[in-house]
């Protein structure tokens, strides 16, 4: 035989030996099992051995950038039932002693089986649960357990930022395999963001026990393991400054959104109407929640994020900017304004009747003039329209850390072919976008965000709410990375320019009601018209005007004049932020009355979509 | 027409199958309307058993040319899993084309062992030599590398098994062999200060013996001093969390709350098993469904509650004659090539069995590697078959040089 790699025989042998040897680990081990442990392990499986029990983890805490917490836990009761061991007779009696819809509960029992316990009601109250300890032998498989709810802070409201916790559901365990059955996670907001930094690890308690599922001690405290605290989580907030946001926008429909335009933080997110987050922690009342989803104000609704609205008068900005940077006009290009502006066979009044005479760029800005706009949006046409539009992050989610956001929409030439059809549009739903009406859909957030790319000329960062997540375990923070973006080719000339003409528009010009005495600001007023009633109130601003720390985004629905009703919430806010006090407002220069308040006028009458709906998927906490 | 069928595998091939259809039937046919399993795994078994007995009838010659074309494509396969793979409790390890998901990595054990082989063959090649032993030790890391990224701790380990092996069959010398090894066992006795010390003093002598240059010597023995003795120190330099974390890496199905609970289970089941066990479709611990993986990772304990030592016994006898045999053929065929990938597919089957079965009676860490022939599973099944089928086909050709 040819030994080509040397000596086979030994090789084999060699092998033929560890492999032997080997097997005969393996052979020995079943022999230590079966042989000779044999009768203690027969016991083990006679008991039927051993029950896994999931021991909770405490929930991070919410806490603002001060440390003071917002949302906190406290303990709630519950019951629950051992499917192998509860007979149809005290089911029946249970459901309807604790007024459970029976159908709902035989339907989750089934999901589940054997020792394994499965609540099937939260937050009971506490006549009903010393009924039950009671009478606990008229219950058999029927158990009370202690587990955590949220616990909201005296004066902390904000539901639409904390969201809330409720029992997983099938869709959520397809998209986590990691959740079990029966668990508490977050469902909707930053709870459900920041799920997995908040609930922590659950523990395990392994436990002997009979056939009949009687608990016959400990198991083996090796194989237990503690549960692991979830992580607290602090905002980029000051919750003093929401809170005061909040009752700012009291019975209004609309949005306030506050940016730190150094890093994106929120300072403040605000949208009204809102609802108590308390009617949602821990048992949810079936007709407080369909209160709430039918309620016509949409109170579940985030507008700060997921409302799109026309932009109105506030987006002259972008057309300003995209006619600059493209050469197609200079600063001191002229437009006479008489009042009114023929589109075709129509004419189409801008909202000062007078007219604005002659005015250039800075003028139009700062006096919203509709007619200069309409004529810079025909000269730029759509295409440079979009291209600016999208550089300026419109038309995508701006990426902030809570679920749900909307994109909003930046209509473009494919848009406009695909819905009306090639030759179905004309110049008109040109002009009408230039000065922010039409098609074009925006999120307060993205206004804010806008604000803030304004005040930093360009550079911007990603809004988010969290600053960081503690972890208990390894006594670490880590922090929301923080990274800038840039639009790019806009030269800074240019910004001087619109920047220049939102500073005019503060000082004497339609804002005139937002600015805080003693601090130089930018900002743009709108006014925007729809189909649902009276025009929705807009203002955008930034402060102090030469070294920015807060953009400023209001919306108020059907408010009217932006300049009249959207500002002074707009200034009230930032006087707190700068001074911690509100000013009394001083006597008004000039009078003015409430008709001229800018409107945005719209060429087209227009269809536009209501809102769709994004609501937390509570129902199975019910 | 006399078949082209080695019948000594066949027939050892045939009873495990047997063995496992019967065993995967107990195991999940507690539950109500669960014996698609059964049928399932039977359908996998006969088509397992078509592929390895038709692959004789493909030329040898074909096989070893396309070694290295197969090695490619799987290595591409696994680049691509990467990138659009399925994931799958938490790893991706599957590649989905339409209905259909494959698992690049079983096949990349075998095209890997063809690809040394071939290179191997080369009579040009030396292991002993610094580019053969690079060469052979990057085909068989690069697959490692990506599988280990998947990440599949237990799949990627199997090329570890591989790789000493086809070395020492390949003709490494034991000096380098020792090399490669003695630093492992360092590593593992550096927590216990007299078994290091009596390891110490084995690789001196052992040293002393190779006659090789003083001052080389010198450098290996106070080479391993220095990591017997930091090991321990840099164990305890780490926080506790971090020592979780290698614990957990080394043991990657270790969910804290799963793994403990399979092995007490495993081990219960196994242990009130007996000599005789509690027969076919008696075993409580099986039945009461406290054995999870039960038809999978953890069939082997199903085994041994129902059919005690005794079966226990007969398996282990069945793989360790499939083993022997594997082993002896790869001393007696003609061919470089064919010698070499015999040993690659007994290393490849004797990883699984160990690490399978010590798992589940407790002397290996839970890793998640399946039983061949035995646990449920289409894609270990048909990859299992293939390669035995390879066998099978050089078995057929043992004479062709």
């Amino acid at each position: 035989m040819r030994e080509f790699f040397g000596n086979f025989m030994i090789k084999k042998n060699i092998l033929v030996v560890l492999v032997i040897f080997f097997f005969s680990i393996l052979w020995l081990g079943f022999f230590n099992l079966q042989i000779v442990k044999q009768d203690t392990y027969l016991q083990k499986s006679l008991n039927n051995s051993v029950r896994k029990e999931t021991l909770l983890p405490v929930r991070g805490l919410i806490r603002d950038r001060t440390g003071r917490i917002l949302v906190d836990n406290t303990a709630a009761y519950a019951v629950a039932v051992i499917p192998k061991v509860v007979k149809t007779a005290v089911l029946d009696s249970v459901t309807s002693f604790l007024n459970l819809d029976k159908k709902r509960v035989l339907k989750k029992i089934k999901r589940n089986s054997g020792f394994r316990p499965v609540t099937i009601a939260r937050d009971v109250d506490r006549k009903k649960l010393i009924y039950l300890e009671e009478n606990r032998l008229h219950f058999p498989g029927v158990i009370t357990l202690l587990e955590p709810k949220r616990f909201y802070r005296d004066s902390v409201y904000s539901p639409h930022l904390f969201g809330a916790i409720g029992e997983v559901s099938v869709e959520d365990q397809k998209r986590n395999p990691s959740y079990e059955n029966g668990e508490l996670i977050g469902k909707s907001a930053l709870e459900k963001e920041y799920d997995a930094e908040l609930r922590g690890a659950a523990g395990v308690v392994y436990k002997m026990v009979d056939a009949s599922g009687r608990e016959l001690g400990r198991f083996d405290n090796e194989f237990n393991v503690a549960p692991q605290h979830g992580s607290d989580i602090f905002l980029t907030m000051d919750y003093n400054m929401q809170a005061f946001a909040e009752s700012l926008m009291t019975d209004k429909r609309g949005a306030l959104v506050a940016l730190d335009v150094r890093t994106g933080g929120v300072l403040a997110m605000v949208s009204k109407p809102d609802y108590d987050p308390r009617l949602l922690a821990g048992k949810i009342d079936a007709a407080t929640w369909n209160k709430l989803l039918n309620d016509e104000g949409h109170p579940l609704y985030s507008r700060a994020i997921q409302s799109v609205y026309p932009p109105g008068s506030t987006y002259k900005i972008v057309t300003a900017l995209a006619a600059l940077q493209e050469k197609i006009i200079t600063p001191e290009w002229q437009v006479y304004c008489p009042g009114y502006f023929k589109l075709g066979r129509r004419t189409i009044r801008c909202w000062n009747a007078g007219g604005h005479g002659d005015v250039d760029l800075y003028g139009a800005i700062k006096g919203s003039c509709n007619v200069y706009f309409y004529k810079l949006g025909l000269k730029i046409g759509l295409d440079i329209w979009e291209k600016y539009s999208k550089l300026f992050a419109f038309g995508i989610k701006t990426g902030i850390d809570l679920p749900n956001e909307s994109a909003g929409l930046v209509p473009s030439t494919q848009y406009f072919n695909r819905r009306y059809g090639k030759n179905g549009w004309t110049k008109g739903n040109l002009a009408n976008l230039a000065i922010g009406q039409g098609e074009l859909l925006v999120t307060p957030l993205q206004m804010a965000q806008f604000a803030m790319i304004l005040a930093n000329r360009g550079t911007y960062y990603r809004p988010h709410l969290l600053d960081h997540t503690y972890n208990f375990a390894e006594k670490e923070n880590s922090f929301y990375p923080v990274e800038p973006h840039y639009v790019r080719g806009i030269s800074n000339e240019n910004y001087d320019v619109v920047l220049e003409g939102m500073r005019r528009v503060m000082n004497g010009g339609t804002g005139w009601r937002g600015k805080v005495p003693g601090v130089e600001m930018a900002g743009k007023t709108g006014t925007a018209q729809n189909p649902h009633g009276e025009s929705h109130a807009w203002f955008i601003t930034f402060a102090p005007f030469d070294l920015p720390e807060v953009a400023v985004a209001v919306i108020i629905e059907n408010g009217g004049g932006g300049g009249a009703n959207a500002a002074p919430v707009a200034r009230k806010f930032l006087e707190k932020y700068f001074y911690n006090r509100l000013i009394p407002p001083a006597a008004p220069k000039k009078k003015i009355e409430e008709e001229l308040a800018p409107i945005d006028s719209l060429i087209l009458p227009l269809h536009i979509p209501g809102p769709m709906l994004m609501i937390p998927s509570l129902e199975d906490s019910l | 027409m006399r078949l082209k069928i080695d019948y000594n595998i066949t027939i050892l091939v045939s009873a495990l199958l047997a063995i496992g259809l019967v065993a995967v039937y107990s195991a999940t046919s507690s539950g109500s309307g669960e014996n698609a399993y059964f049928q399932r795994q039977l359908i996998y078994s006969v088509t397992g058993f078509l592929i390895m007995v038709s692959m004789p009838y493909l030329s040898y010659r074909f096989l070893e040319r396309i070694s290295y074309v197969l090695y490619a494509f799987s290595v591409l396969l696994l680049i691509l899993v990467a990138f659009i793979g399925v994931k799958g409790f938490g790893a991706e390890r599957w590649l989905a084309v339409g209905p259909i998901k494959i698992q690049p990595s079983e096949f990349a054990k075998i095209t890997t062992v063809m690809a040394v082989a071939r290179y191997l063959s080369d009579r040009d090649v030396n292991v002993n030599r610094l580019k053969g032993f690079l060469i052979v030790t990057l085909l068989i890391l690069t697959p490692f590398l990506l599988i280990i990224k998947q990440p599949d701790l237990g799949t990627s380990l199997v090329f570890l098994a591989l790789y000493l092996p086809l070395l020492f069959w390949a003709g490494l010398n034991g000096f380098a062999l020792f090399l490669i090894i003695s630093p492992l066992i360092t590593v593992l006795l550096s927590f216990n200060i007299w078994a290091l010390v009596v390891w110490l003093i084995l690789i001196s002598g052992f040293l002393y013996f190779s006659r090789k240059k003083w001052l080389i010597l010198l450098a290996i023995v106070s080479v391993h001093i220095g990591i017997g003795f930091a090991t321990p120190y840099m164990w305890d330099q780490l926080h506790d969390y971090q020592k979780n974390r290698i614990e957990t890496f080394l043991n990657p199905e270790h969910d804290p709350r799963g793994a403990g609970y399979q092995i007490i289970q495993s081990q219960v089941a196994i242990g009130s098993g007996g000599v005789w066990g509690k027969g076919f479709l008696n075993g409580t611990q099986t039945h009461l469904k406290f054995l999870p993986a039960q038809h999978t990772d953890f069939i082997f304990s199903v085994i041994a509650e129902e059919w005690g030592l005794v079966g226990v016994t007969v398996v282990l006898l069945l793989f360790l004659a499939l083993l022997i045999y594997l082993i002896s053929l790869a001393s007696v065929v003609k061919a470089r090539y064919a010698s070499i990938t015999l040993i690659g597919v007994a290393a490849i089957l004797f990883f699984h069995i160990f690490v399978n079965i010590g798992m589940t009676v407790g002397v290996a860490p839970v890793t998640g590697l399946p039983l061949p022939l035995i646990s449920y599973g289409g894609s270990f099944m048909l990859s299992t078959m293939l390669m035995l089928g390879i066998v099978q086909n050089l078995s057929h050709n043992r004479y062709q040089m």
